[in-house]
């Protein structure tokens, strides 16, 4: 089999991505922060984007009202990560939950395009 | 089975010391159970562009290094968010290698989450995993596990770290 043959796997979990900002970040450990997280929200968190001053995460099976809801709590756990220093700004800037795809209704396919972001 | 492994982790987040790298040591920890008295070297972070990723990859191959493993970006998260790491490392390894098997993990709404790539340049075997601790974690397993059981059966030890990666987000 060569390259050509992707193997490829649809997962179905719902995700809402979540965005930090007013915060310093050096050295932090993902690790100790997704664990303050999972604990915080009972629920499974992935770190996918840390800058000098943000945080971007996907929190899975949470809907972006409670999330929302659950702001100051978020804040406070953040803090407790060894690598990060709250700013007087710091804020949940953003709360989005990922689309769902009705799979009668698949857009159309532009060259070059990934085959699968066709929803995005 | 390979004598000289080199580990090089990706990332601008990295580079600049905003994270820290907790994924090296399981990587090590896992290639030194399949073979104890291999050379495994881990590098300083190589930058989120393509021809920096590129060019250590050849580099560490005429080296001598017979395996190299790559920690992080492997999800397409960058074109959509601009904060996001850039996910250049799979990109990368399409380019180059050869006799190469791939997986990818989509998201229900089309995103994809995570792209496993397994090849050779020349005589060296070159993959990765993705950045996330858990992930790193699982997918290097899957990887010590399939690879003592057949180190030429690229598809099987790609197989199994997919369905590792799978399996962290309870699928």
């Amino acid at each position: 089999m060569n390259g050509a043959d992707d193997n490829k796997v649809i997962v179905q979990v719902d995700k809402t991505v979540v965005k930090i900002t007013g915060v310093d970040v050096k050295g932090l450990n993902i690790q100790e922060l997704e664990s303050l997280l999972k604990d915080k929200l009972k629920s499974m968190v992935r770190i996918i984007g840390v800058t000098g001053s943000s945080l971007e995460m996907d929190v899975y099976g949470i809907e972006e009202e409670d999330v929302l809801k659950e702001e100051n709590g978020i804040i406070k756990a953040v803090a407790l990560a060894d690598g990060i220093t709250l700013t007087d700004l710091a804020q949940i800037s953003s709360v989005n939950k990922i689309k769902t795809v009705d799979i009668n209704d698949v857009p159309s396919y532009s060259e070059g395009q990934c085959m699968k972001e066709r929803w995005l | 089975m390979f004598t000289k492994a080199m580990i090089i982790p990706t990332g601008d987040e990295l580079a600049a010391g905003i994270v820290l790298d907790t994924d090296a040591p399981e990587i090590m920890k896992n290639l030194l159970a399949i073979n104890g008295s291999a050379e495994v070297v881990r590098i300083a972070p190589v930058i989120d562009k393509e021809e920096a990723i590129v060019n250590k990859i050849k580099e560490s191959a005429a080296n001598g290094y017979d395996l190299i493993v790559l920690i992080g970006g492997s999800g397409g998260g960058h074109r959509f968010s601009t904060t996001l790491g850039k996910d250049y490392t799979h990109s990368s390894l399409d380019m180059i290698l050869s006799d190469k098997q791939e997986g990818a993990l989509y998201g229900k709404n089309g995103h994809m989450w995570s792209k496993l790539v397994i090849g050779k340049l020349g005589d060296t075997l070159v993959f990765n995993v993705p950045g996330p601790y858990e992930e790193a974690t699982a997918t290097i397993k899957a990887f010590k596990d399939s690879y003592k059981k057949d180190s030429h059966n690229l598809e099987e030890i790609n197989k199994s770290m997919l369905e590792a990666l799978k399996a962290k987000y309870g699928a």
